[in-house]
């Protein structure tokens, strides 16, 4: 897919052109400096009255260029830059995306939002696709997201609004996986996509997730009421960023479920996305590969041999981490209950197996496994291998018996991690 | 018009440079041209239990940077998992457009074709097999004696088999037998007898392996790492020949030119390749075919138009795993990784059945884990007391016994349909009985459940869709290889043999190419 992306250099921008150049699509950039990443640069600026050069080839568009000076933001230039950019695009047979925003509505209260609506419509009326994200964040410090950062870091306490605003907080690479999804299908023509978390959270409980995960520091939350914000922002420009949030206040939450299974997006958890490396998943599937592993060495795996698990589900799965029940995460042996023909009919039954095939393929292939399997260096005879395979024989035995004994327990206990058939 | 070159040749395997031989000697300018891929990863150079214990970067040789051995899970041979073959196999299906339904079709896009990746398994038609073919045998003896004495094969002894391979005075002597073959030989030598009587011959495997250097290649040192490519260059492959060839003037080789279809135009013949934005054309005045049954027979039913199918053969396969209880905790040694022992098995019917016995240490106990019916730790457990007695065996029954076709559809893309005819479940079985006595006899026990039957067209060894016949219509070819109905090309791999037996054929393939390439030469004088 070749994407032409405007705003590249932002922060969203940033990520969905990282996130498209890693899956292999084409990127023409047009902002106004020259992004560092191997793509076609096209200087553009959206205040110009120029004609936007879009490439043919070009399958998609997104738009997510816009003046970010709040104060300086004239509707009618923005306007008048996306309708261009949607003839520009309807010349060259392109979808067109534009990334709008929560508070877009008719009767916004800011001029921000009204602005984003009359754009919205546009596009819709041309067959183009808008996604209003939800409260972004993750990735870099940058946009709200960093100003929010910034000051919670330097405020010693969080503001705990009464009433609190709630918000559908979106991971940046989440966002930037949808927008990927939106701009390859053809199907979706003329909608309104919204992309946040399905529940929303209180503001306090995203502010204090970003003083607990992203900054590591403790900030006690202090009750204040939402009517002394205008106060708060005359007396403390500083933490100007809470003050711009008052559209919060006035925002309805967004139906974002059917839209998420539309494009085929599982957002990651708050917990997990609010972590420095933004996702928790190869932490997951490094405690998932040290199961398998000692399961299969018997002993602890070398941590090249582990890097190697890891790397081979996240290049040829989904590289996420199977559902193991925590019983097995802490004692590998517990694998013993689960390898056993029974479990291939199981939900996850084929992906456990290619998984464990993984891990022995991928221990053996090393020094340890060497030592493990072919018994390099150690002493043979018949006696001590007619002893082994006896050995290995009584407990397989010990083990069927187990599992066939536990088989009601565990099709209890463990019905929900689709590895008990 | 005149013609770029005397004679083109489509293919660097086995085909190819058998039959460029006898032409350069002739004094025609010939151009040779290939798939041209090459291996990216040199196998490792220790000895195999050597790197195994100590090297740290074993896994790039055994699971693949790309995790390669973890992408073909549910193809039968380990070959096909081996990350320093990848190149001998990939992107065959893509570059040659087919379609195959049940049946396994693979090929070789390689520099040396299919020979990077073989058994080095080597066998004689006799005059019996050969009845099918529109030649007496005598006129291919002096091409398997040439063919031969150049790759160098080793195994001759005198022994059951010595009749069966008919090749031994070409032959240099076999490489040591391991402690587990040795036994097993021992025993059929005080035993033979009652074997025999059930219709089993044991003899050494002949294969084109140097036991004694000559030139830049070594002899087999043991080192185990057959699987994974020999880089003391003792197993042979069509390389070797292209190299003795690259020095001969006449001869030019252009790799990497993938032969998208070939034509006559007038009394000239003609090679295209390219891709899809620009083309590269070679003319000729004979075209030589050698670029795999499946690929030859592509471009030359696409080049006849030839749309009815064509008959294939392919050798029903099947695997199983011996042990040998007296050798329980024997210690892990270095050990040629092919065929030490090969067998022959007559079967009902007038089939006979051929297989090989290996030594499994160069091959990793992932490909064995699974089947066992143990839990996997409890199953590595098992195998490492147990694999040092054990030995793995193939069987191949002859190729009449699959039945596919080829066809060529309106955009050129091969067809390939293929399935076991109804009789082969039954020889195998009477196969499987009568392997797991004969070896129960010399002190072998076949590990119950490990006999293993192979997909259709597993073996990889298709031949006969374009076979050569005395009186050949469109779609066969004459007693030279030329296709009926169009003079000048003519076939020399695998699709123009005449007949499939069990026994390995490349040699035959080779010696075919070699008669042919002969007689093209005498045309010349």
């Amino acid at each position: 897919m070749k994407l032409f992306v405007t705003g590249a250099t932002g922060y969203i921008g940033d990520r969905l052109a990282r996130a498209a150049l890693a899956k292999g699509h084409e990127v023409v950039a047009a902002c106004r400096r020259r992004p560092e990443l191997p793509l076609t640069w096209i200087p553009y600026e959206l205040t110009s009255p120029a004609e936007i050069p879009i490439p043919r080839g070009v399958d998609a568009v997104v738009h997510l260029a816009a003046i970010t000076n709040l104060e300086a933001m004239d509707p009618d230039t923005e306007l008048e830059a996306a309708r261009r950019l949607l003839a520009a695009a309807r010349h060259v047979g392109a979808r067109f995306l534009f990334v709008s925003s929560q508070t877009a509505r008719e009767d916004a209260p800011t001029a921000y939002g009204r602005c984003k609506w009359i754009i919205e419509q546009e596009v819709l009326a041309a067959g183009g696709l808008v996604l209003r994200p939800g409260q972004v964040y993750g990735g870099p410090e940058r946009a709200l997201f960093g100003m929010l950062m910034d000051s919670v870091r330097r405020m010693p306490v969080i503001p705990a609004f009464l009433p609190a605003p709630r918000v559908q907080p979106v991971h940046v690479d989440d966002l930037a996986a949808a927008l990927l999804s939106a701009a390859g299908t053809r199907e979706i023509i003329s909608t309104v996509l919204c992309i946040g978390a399905i529940e929303p959270v209180s503001f306090t409980y995203f502010l204090r997730c970003i003083a607990a995960g992203r900054l590591r520091r403790f900030r006690p939350a202090v009750p204040v009421p939402a009517v002394l914000i205008p106060i708060a922002r005359v007396l403390a420009p500083r933490y100007a960023a809470i003050a711009q949030l008052k559209s919060l206040f006035a925002l309805p939450p967004m139906r974002t479920e059917a839209d998420l299974k539309r494009l085929g997006i599982v957002l990651r958890s708050l917990q997990s996305g609010m972590t420095r490396s933004g996702d928790t998943r190869r932490r997951e599937l490094i405690r998932e590969g040290r199961v398998f592993l000692v399961y299969v060495l018997k002993m602890r795996p070398s941590r090249a041999v582990l890097r190697r698990y890891v790397r081979a589900v996240e290049s040829l799965r989904d590289g996420r981490a199977l559902p193991l029940p925590g019983s097995v995460l802490h004692m590998p042996l517990g694998m013993l209950l689960l390898d056993t023909g029974a479990t291939r009919s199981a939900p996850r039954g084929e992906e456990f197996f290619w998984r464990l095939h993984a891990a022995v393929a991928i221990s053996e292939a090393s020094v340890q496994g060497a030592a493990r399997f072919l018994a390099v260096g150690e002493a043979t005879g018949t006696l001590s291998a007619a002893w082994r395979m006896m050995r290995a024989g009584s407990q397989e035995l010990v083990a069927r018996v187990l599992r066939c004994g536990m088989t009601p327990v565990l099709k209890v206990r463990w019905r929900n991690h689709g590895l008990v058939p | 018009m005149k013609a770029d070159f005397d004679i083109i040749v489509v293919g660097s395997g086995p085909a190819g440079v058998s039959v460029a031989f006898p032409l350069l000697e002739a004094g025609y300018k010939v151009l040779m041209v290939d798939g041209g891929r090459e291996a990216g990863l040199a196998p490792p150079a220790q000895e195999f239990l050597d790197w195994r214990a100590g090297d740290p970067e074993q896994w790039t040789w055994m699971v693949g940077r790309d995790y390669y051995a973890l992408r073909n899970a549910d193809a039968l041979s380990p070959k096909l998992r081996v990350p320093t073959q990848a190149y001998v196999f990939e992107g065959f299906t893509s570059a040659n457009p087919m379609t195959a339904q049940d049946f396994t079709a693979l090929g070789s896009l390689a520099r040396g074709g299919l020979s990077r990746a073989w058994g080095c398994g080597v066998a004689r038609y006799s005059a019996a097999e050969l009845a099918a073919f529109p030649f007496g045998e005598m006129e291919l003896v002096p091409s398997y004696a040439a063919v031969a004495q150049r790759m160098g094969i080793s195994g001759a002894a005198d022994d059951d088999l010595k009749e069966y391979f008919g090749l031994d005075h070409w032959a240099e002597p076999p490489a040591p037998l391991d402690p587990l073959h040795r036994r097993l030989l021992e025993r059929y030598i005080r035993h033979g007898a009652t074997v025999n009587g059930a219709g089993v011959r044991l003899g050494r495997s002949r294969v084109a392996v140097l036991t004694k250097g000559r030139g830049g290649r070594q002899s087999c040192d043991l080192s185990g790492n057959c699987l994974w490519g020999c880089n003391r260059r003792a197993l042979y492959s069509a390389t070797e020949d292209l190299e003795l060839l690259k020095v001969i003037p006449h001869f030019q080789h252009h790799p990497g030119f993938l032969v998208e279809a070939v034509g006559r135009e007038g009394d000239l013949t003609w090679v295209v390749s390219g891709d899809g934005l620009s083309w590269r054309r070679y003319t000729s005045r004979r075209l030589v075919l050698a670029a795999g049954a499946l690929a030859s027979t592509r471009l030359a039913l696409n080049a006849l138009a030839f749309t009815r199918t064509v008959p294939l053969q392919s050798s029903p396969t099947a695997a199983f795993m011996l042990w040998l209880p007296a050798l329980l905790g024997r210690q892990r040694e270095p050990t040629f990784g092919l065929g030490q022992l090969a067998f022959s098995l007559d079967l009902p019917g007038g089939v006979s059945g051929y297989g090989s016995l290996f030594n499994p240490t160069g091959i990793p106990f992932a490909e064995f884990v699974g089947y066992l019916p143990f839990r996997r730790r409890y199953g590595i457990d098992l195998l490492r007391a147990l694999m040092s007695s054990c030995l793995v065996g193939n069987l191949f029954l002859p190729g009449h016994l699959t039945e596919a076709a080829l066809s060529v559809d309106a955009e050129g893309v091969l067809q390939v349909r293929g399935h076991y005819r109804d009789e082969v479940a039954d020889l195998m079985r009477v196969a499987e009985q009568g392997l797991r006595r004969a070896f129960r006899k010399l002190g072998a026990v076949m590990l119950p459940g490990s006999f293993t039957l192979g997909r259709p067209g597993s073996d990889i060894h298709y031949a006969c869709s374009l076979p050569m016949r005395s009186s050949p219509t469109r779609g066969e070819t004459n007693a030279y290889g030329e296709l009926a109905g169009l003079p000048g090309v003519h076939v020399v791999d695998g699709a123009s043999l005449s007949a499939l037996h069990e026994k390995p054929h490349t040699l035959t393939i080779m010696a075919n190419a070699d008669r042919i390439g002969r007689r093209l030469a005498e045309e010349k004088s």
